[in-house]
């Protein structure tokens, strides 16, 4: 995993979360458990802060686009967006970066900059061929 | 027992580029349609309560404070004002607070104004302001965006239900036919199977914006505007409302999802959109095959088919079949998107909600334009869809 605070960035939210009651795994973290209630305090002032469980590696392809209308801030002709499921059941959305990708094909996600903004780059997942 | 509810009056602008105008520009003029179609504009006063719909005022527009500037506007003073922002579900978002006001017994007449502007930003600026309503740190910073979502939706049901991109173009040559003979729409032109898949050059007409969706697969950003004035039958200010039929809320429901869509366990299934039905049935006394005919939230064109299997019109996988078969056709037994829907008729956010109950009405009324009126409908059924699927108001209308 790469140390954000190195370079002063404020850190990506590529980890899952896990619930201190009843261990559930969250992406991203919520505030109150589903499956138990319990509460989870980002200050970790008056309940804890939940444990963050490292989120990437192996995972499947379940759904993708390539889309031509980017949004302010892309300025490329087109990118490639992917739903994966990792091996631990999570799933996540990101940047896909196989130009010929299938429906089912397993992906290894890794960590990479998804937007660049003016003095900031943003990380996320960037799912490629294993 | 709950208040009755009716629509005493309606009005709207023509959907399209309206950036010569300004955002409360617009609203008013729906507004004042609205008066006059309900034949009180000397006694507007009456209105007691105002809620407007808008999602991109602040953001796109520079402006706050919509909703008394409206009523200032139409010189609506000293009527309560409120803006209702739930994203592309605000227009039916603030007609259900229009109408949880009137049961309470708080008040007895309301308008509910829903406009946007969004032409004039550049496409660029109006796919990001969009795209806002999706998670801000998990989805929205990797550039995804609703056509974004609605393409890999779209994938994931032709792979698991074996539709077809030629079955897709079908549901937008039948919107476009509906759209084209309403004076309201933004894009009035019919288009042809030929031209927008079967055709040598359809793929240059047709071009792919988020695989496997195409241009015809999508709505086109518009600006418009739409207004409703309501009235509880039970009131004695319905003495003003003499001059159109008074046409019944007879159900109106709402529900959520998760705000991520890779939270969803099947994402193929819209739980907020069957929800939201459920509830409106219920309060109606009604079941899907009672509706007589439906708009439905189609921003793209797969959202009409699967909103239309998940209120029960069709069972899962089996929409296509109707639109094969030419049921949801204006002439067909349960036509859908008879204004020609937000695909043809536009998607001025914070104004769909409110147009599509617009239409309700029209053609409860019997006064839609020639070629695109239900033969004698008895209840009609409005879908309108916020985030992707993750707030949705679903609204049905019904002959007194």
């Amino acid at each position: 995993m790469i140390d954000f605070s190195m370079y002063g960035q404020k850190e990506p939210e590529v980890y899952a979360y896990k619930c201190p009651d009843c261990g559930t795994l969250y992406y991203p973290a919520p505030m109150i458990c589903k499956k138990c209630g319990a509460r989870r305090d980002p200050s970790g002032v008056i309940f804890s802060s939940w444990e963050q469980v490292p989120l990437g590696g192996k995972c499947k392809l379940l759904a993708w686009t390539r889309v031509y209308a980017l949004p302010e801030g892309f300025d490329v002709k087109y990118l490639l967006f992917g739903i994966v499921e990792f091996e631990n059941g999570l799933r996540a959305s990101g940047r896909l970066l196989v130009d010929n990708p299938h429906t089912g094909m397993e992906l290894e996600a890794k960590i990479g900059v998804v937007k660049e903004k003016v003095g900031e780059d943003i990380y996320g997942f960037m799912f490629d061929i294993r | 027992m709950m208040r009755k509810i009716t629509i005493v009056g309606i009005g709207h602008t023509v959907f399209g580029n309206l950036s010569d105008f300004d955002l409360v520009d617009i609203m008013s003029f729906a507004s004042a349609n609205a008066l006059d179609d309900a034949d009180i504009r000397k006694e507007r006063k009456i209105i007691e309560q105002v809620f407007v719909s808008n999602m991109g005022g602040g953001m796109i527009n520079h402006q706050a404070g919509i909703a008394s500037s409206l009523v200032s506007r139409i010189d609506l003073e000293p009527a309560m004002a409120e803006l209702v922002e739930n994203g592309p579900a605000s227009g039916s978002s603030a007609l259900k607070c229009a109408f949880m006001a009137i049961a309470s017994g708080m008040v007895d007449v309301v308008m509910v104004t829903g406009g946007e502007l969004m032409r004039t930003v550049t496409g660029w600026k109006g796919t990001d302001f969009v795209a806002s309503l999706l998670h801000p740190e998990v989805e929205y910073n990797y550039g995804l965006t609703l056509p974004a979502f609605a393409g890999m939706f779209t994938r994931m049901y032709m792979e698991r239900y074996g539709l077809t991109e030629r079955e897709l173009a079908m549901v937008a040559v039948k919107d476009h036919e509906n759209g084209a003979r309403n004076p309201y729409a933004h894009v009035r032109i019919p288009c042809t199977l030929e031209a927008i898949h079967d055709g040598e050059n359809a793929h240059v007409v047709n071009n792919y914006i988020a695989e496997p969706l195409r241009l015809y697969g999508m709505c086109p950003v518009s600006d418009g505007a739409a207004t409703l004035i309501l009235c509880a039958l039970d009131s004695p200010k319905m003495k003003y409302f003499k001059k159109k039929e008074p046409i019944l809320i007879s159900g109106i429901g709402a529900a959520t999802d998760t705000h991520c869509i890779h939270n969803r366990k099947d994402p193929l299934e819209l739980k907020a959109v069957r929800l939201s039905a459920e509830r409106a049935y219920e309060m109606a006394g009604l079941k899907p095959m009672d509706i007589s005919f439906a708009e439905l939230h189609d921003a793209f064109v797969i959202l009409e088919l699967v909103i239309s299997e998940e209120v029960g019109f069709f069972e899962r996988g089996k929409a296509k079949e109707a639109v094969e078969s030419g049921a949801t056709r204006i002439d067909g037994n349960l036509p859908i998107n008879t204004s020609g829907g937000l695909k043809s008729k536009g998607h001025p956010l914070g104004a769909t909600g409110v147009s599509q109950v617009f239409e309700l009405v029209k053609q409860l009324r019997g006064e839609a334009e020639e070629g695109r009126q239900v033969k004698d409908p008895k209840h009609g059924m409005a879908v309108n869809f916020g985030g992707f699927g993750n707030n949705v108001v679903t609204t049905i209308c019904s002959k007194e």
